[in-house]
């Protein structure tokens, strides 16, 4: 299979790669790019430990060939913070405990992080909904929804 | 027998122990400090094992049965192995020492060479070059079975005409309890009920696959990757290889998720692993996907569990009779009994009258091999599968007797001096009571619980409110006879701190409880310590990091080696201040005069002496719990030597037309003896009772002729954020005297009592109860409507 060229926007650095037809965006990120923060954890989109924001919606990265990304942004775990600070969410998520063995972690601060960009000051409801497409399996999601909770009031 | 029961019955009837010393001031146990590794893991920087990039790595992959149970006729391997790019192929006679692992009895075939006995038993390995030829490869291997008569339940199992699964026959443990007279007791009561219950095979799903890379050296090898376990994992490959232990190392990497999960899988994948690195030559990388995961690895225990219960009119239990058949699946595992009272078929028959004073207690367990997937370690051990019978049963009870649940409860659990089922006097830090009464407040049980009763609510509503509740006990730690835990400190000349020890970080927040606790003993602040990743090269034995035992027994050893530096850091700083240093405290970086506080010495400076003047930096802690005793043929003795205690009230809605239930609140207190980090235990609490709602609501492996139905997560379904019930965890602390500071485990605690404190509340709104789990909407929905149907 020939490789296509594309161009895409990676955390806010334009990148031009020569990519498989079939590679997959999570693939790529990891192996071709080094972003390893985004995880894999079913290859089926349902845990969604792979989450990345791409042109503004959070997709399971799994799911999305890469080449569909192509003239895209992407934003992941590693373009989460400016210059070298935390995200509020981050640091909120480290303050109240809402982080636990780690490995939804990434993928819960952007679905949070996505959230908050298009619904500032969500209702608990709309929380519930804006992170239920990652699985946790370690915090009971209260920590989480306290987290980001206690950034939506800082709106 | 009664005679003989009264010969062995040498109760240790020892009196309630003294409560502990009062700890000094702390000041660093006891806060809810933030987790040490977590910046870390929210920039997406901690490298998990499937982050790491090994280029030149060969691929393993497993050729697995389809078949539950069939003898191997003929396997032929030729062209797998002549296709270009494949290192290596194994059979059964290529495993160059013991073709067995096993957590307890290595009973499972690394490959099986004769027989398979469940789907996804691993027949042959390849190692190739590529993925993409590894499962090339293993398309090409001919395997020609010839399939035996399946047995796929207990009952079947233990029929003396059924197919042998293992060549010593289906039965792997039975287990009596006898204590009092059973019989007599149920004659003696004014109620008796007699109710089954049946809990599924449950998957733990952690969200990190299970991976690993075997590395060979010259005459040894690395294996790392997230193990719950790695002494227990080393302790498997070792003889596959036929290596003397100290030619294994294994390498803990950040564990995405265990729950029980990790402490069999790392020894499956890793054995394999080690075979083919060994083989080969070369480091051989192998990765499970979610489907193969759920296919192969060890699941919590399915059971059926009869219980009976007999009262007095006024709600005293009088005696409890209860049979559990408990499903083991193909292998061993943890199942079996490991002396005196570890395994998990033991434990849940320990458990299984729950915490209560009751004068005749009968048990009876049978644990069998079946052709199923394996049962073995899932976040309470036995626990969660009895505590829903018990508590079911007890709550019934309480209906029959027109009681509030919480007084029958009250009336009847135990407290500090009671006797157990196993006739165990609970000497100490025994908050079962306090719990129960915090949750009560917590929860307004009282005005809640008579709200909710009222019958003409239930007929005129689509939807229906409920409250319920279940109380609950766990043991401290696995009650074997190995159950030790080993530690290195080094002190270094700035002060600052290395921990070498074996039990693992998996999100529970091991790696900042055992810093506090050495940050506290050493008077040294937090950020002075660093924890060395467990390897089995560097770390003391510690064993298991499983019953929720790593706290206690680990927090001991560091108090131990702490001690053995201590002492001369003390010295040091003596001949800096001139004071002796008995009147020395060290705390937060600074040694002071207990008399004179002003008088002070930067901790640092002492250690930097204590380098100098060649003084003992290194301290070394070994930490074995008192000795427990448990009686096979009678059940009686102490086979724990703590427990920690929970009392759960869950608040529930119905929808009466669909039978789909949504968790509106949960309390949860518990009695942990000290709690080392508030905020971290409240996080093993929260996720405990959202993994209680999924065995309560949801979760269950689906199996039809042997074969799991539901092997993702898009139909192995787990509670999602938008099931997330307000959860409030409340904490009384009884300390235990044998605990660090007090404390005692907590990781599988809250998720026992979860589930039937749910499947209460269903009962209460519904006005019918859930015999089996999960209660799903079909469930619930069948059972209201046979309910209605039968009040017409």
């Amino acid at each position: 299979m020939a490789k296509e060229k594309i161009v895409i926007e990676v955390n806010g650095e334009k990148r031009v790669l020569d990519v498989d037809p079939d590679c997959l965006l999570v693939d790529l990120l990891r192996e071709d790019l080094g972003l390893t923060g985004t995880k894999i954890g079913c290859r089926e989109g349902e845990c969604g430990a792979c989450s990345v924001i791409l042109n503004g919606k959070i997709v399971a990265s799994c799911l999305v060939p890469a080449i569909k990304a192509d003239g895209g942004k992407v934003t992941t775990i590693e373009g989460l913070g400016k210059n070298g600070e935390l995200d509020p969410l981050q640091k909120a998520f480290v303050e109240q405990g809402a982080v636990q063995c780690g490995f939804c972690t990434p993928a819960m601060l952007l679905s949070a992080r996505h959230l908050l960009d298009q619904n500032p000051q969500p209702s608990l409801a709309e929380i519930k909904t804006g992170i239920s497409g990652v699985l946790c399996r370690c915090t009971g999601y209260v920590k989480i929804i306290q987290a980001i909770q206690s950034i939506a009031k800082g709106n | 027998m009664e005679k003989r029961k009264k010969k062995v019955l040498v109760k240790e009837k020892s009196k309630v122990l003294e409560m502990p010393p009062v700890w000094e001031e702390l000041s660093v146990v006891g806060q809810s400090a933030i987790r040490v590794e977590a910046i870390d893991k929210v920039k997406g920087t901690l490298k998990f094992e499937g982050d790491h990039a090994y280029p030149d790595a060969l691929i393993g992959k497993v050729l697995r049965s389809p078949y539950p149970h069939a003898l191997i006729k003929r396997i032929d391997v030729e062209k797998a192995r002549t296709l270009p790019g494949v290192a290596a192929v194994m059979t059964a006679n290529d495993v160059p020492g013991r073709n067995g692992i096993g957590a307890v009895i290595p009973d499972q075939p690394v490959i099986c060479g004769e027989k398979v006995r469940f789907v996804g038993d691993g027949v042959a390995l390849v190692a190739a070059e590529t993925e993409e030829i590894a499962i090339q490869a293993l398309d090409l291997i001919e395997v020609e079975y010839e399939p035996l008569p399946p047995v796929f339940t207990v009952m079947e199992a233990l029929n003396p005409d059924a197919p042998k699964i293992h060549e010593k026959g289906n039965l792997l443990s039975t287990v009596r309890i006898r204590k009092g007279d059973a019989e007599k007791g149920f004659k003696e009561a004014d109620l008796v009920l007699e109710k089954t219950y049946s809990v599924p095979f449950l998957e733990h799903m952690y969200i990190e696959p299970d991976v690993t890379i075997a590395i060979p050296h010259e005459g040894w090898i690395t294996v790392k990757g997230p193990m719950q376990a790695p002494f227990t994992t080393r302790k498997n490959i070792a003889p596959v290889l036929g290596l003397p232990t100290n030619k294994v190392q294994c390498v803990q990497t950040p564990i995405g998720g265990g729950f029980g999960g990790k402490e069999d899988s790392p020894i499956d994948i890793g054995a394999r692993a080690a075979l083919l690195a060994w083989k080969t030559g070369r480091p051989v990388r192998m990765e499970y996907d979610r489907e193969e995961i759920t296919l192969t690895t060890a699941k919590r225990h399915p059971m059926v569990i009869t219980c009976k219960i007999g009262a007095k009119k006024d709600g005293t239990f009088v005696a409890f009779e209860g049979t559990i058949y408990d499903e083991q699946g193909a292998y061993a595992s943890l199942g079996p009994v490991v002396a005196p009272a570890g395994g998990v078929h033991v434990h849940a028959c320990i458990m299984l009258a729950g915490p209560y004073v009751i004068p005749n207690v009968k048990v009876d367990g049978y644990l069998a091999y079946t052709n199923h997937p394996y049962g073995g370690a899932m976040r309470g051990f036995g626990a969660p599968q009895v505590n829903f019978a018990h508590e079911s049963l007890v709550d019934e009870l309480a209906e029959r007797l027109g009681m509030d649940p919480y007084e029958l409860r009250m009336k009847n659990c135990v407290e500090l001096g009671s006797e157990t089922a196993t006739g165990q006097v609970l000497d100490q830090s025994v908050g079962m009571k306090d719990a129960m009464e915090k949750a009560r407040e917590a929860f307004r049980w009282r005005d809640l619980w008579k709200s909710v009763l009222s019958p003409s609510a239930l007929r005129n509503a689509d939807r229906q409110k409920g409250v319920g509740m279940a109380i609950g006990w766990y043991r401290t730690s696995i009650g074997t006879g190995f159950d030790g835990a080993g530690v290195n400190l080094h002190l270094q000349d700035d002060g600052s701190v290395l921990v070498y020890q074996g039990l693992t970080e998996m999100g529970q927040g091991l790696s900042t409880v055992l810093s506090q606790i050495t940050a506290e003993t050493l008077g040294v602040s937090l950020e002075d310590v660093r924890m060395i990743a467990p390897d089995t090269d560097v770390a003391p034995e510690s064993g298991p990091t499983v019953g929720s035992r790593s706290t206690t027994l680990m927090g001991n050893a560091i108090i131990q080696a702490a001690e053995m530096i201590k002492r001369p850091l003390l010295e040091s700083a003596s001949e800096l201040l001139g004071i002796p240093a008995e009147r020395l405290v060290a705390k937060n970086r600074i040694i002071f005069d207990r008399e004179d506080p002003g008088q002070s010495v930067e901790l640092k400076e002492a250690a930097k002496r204590s380098f100098i003047t060649g003084r003992r930096m290194m301290g070394q802690g070994w930490y074995t719990p008192p000795k427990t005793s448990f009686n096979i043929e009678t059940g009686q003795g102490s086979p724990y030597f703590v427990y920690t205690y929970s009392a759960q009230m869950a608040e529930v809605e119905v929808d009466l037309k669909t039978g789909e239930v949504d968790v509106l609140k949960v309390v949860a207190a518990f009695d942990i003896g000290k709690a080392i980090n508030p905020i971290l235990v409240q996080g093993q609490v929260e996720g405990g009772v959202m993994m209680g709602l999924g065995y309560a609501l949801m979760e269950e492996l689906v199996l039809k002729d042997g074969v799991i139905q539901n092997l993702s997560f898009q139909d192995y379904i787990i509670p999602t954020a938008m099931d997330a019930p307000e959860i409030v965890p409340v904490f009384v602390e009884h300390p235990n005297i044998h605990g660090p500071f007090g404390a005692k485990g907590i990781g599988e605690m809250p998720n026992i009592p979860a589930a039937p404190a749910i499947t209460n509340a269903i009962a209460n709104a519904i006005g019918a109860r859930i015999y089996d789990l999960p209660a799903h909407p079909e469930r619930v929905y069948e059972a209201f409507r046979s309910r209605c149907e039968k009040k017409g």
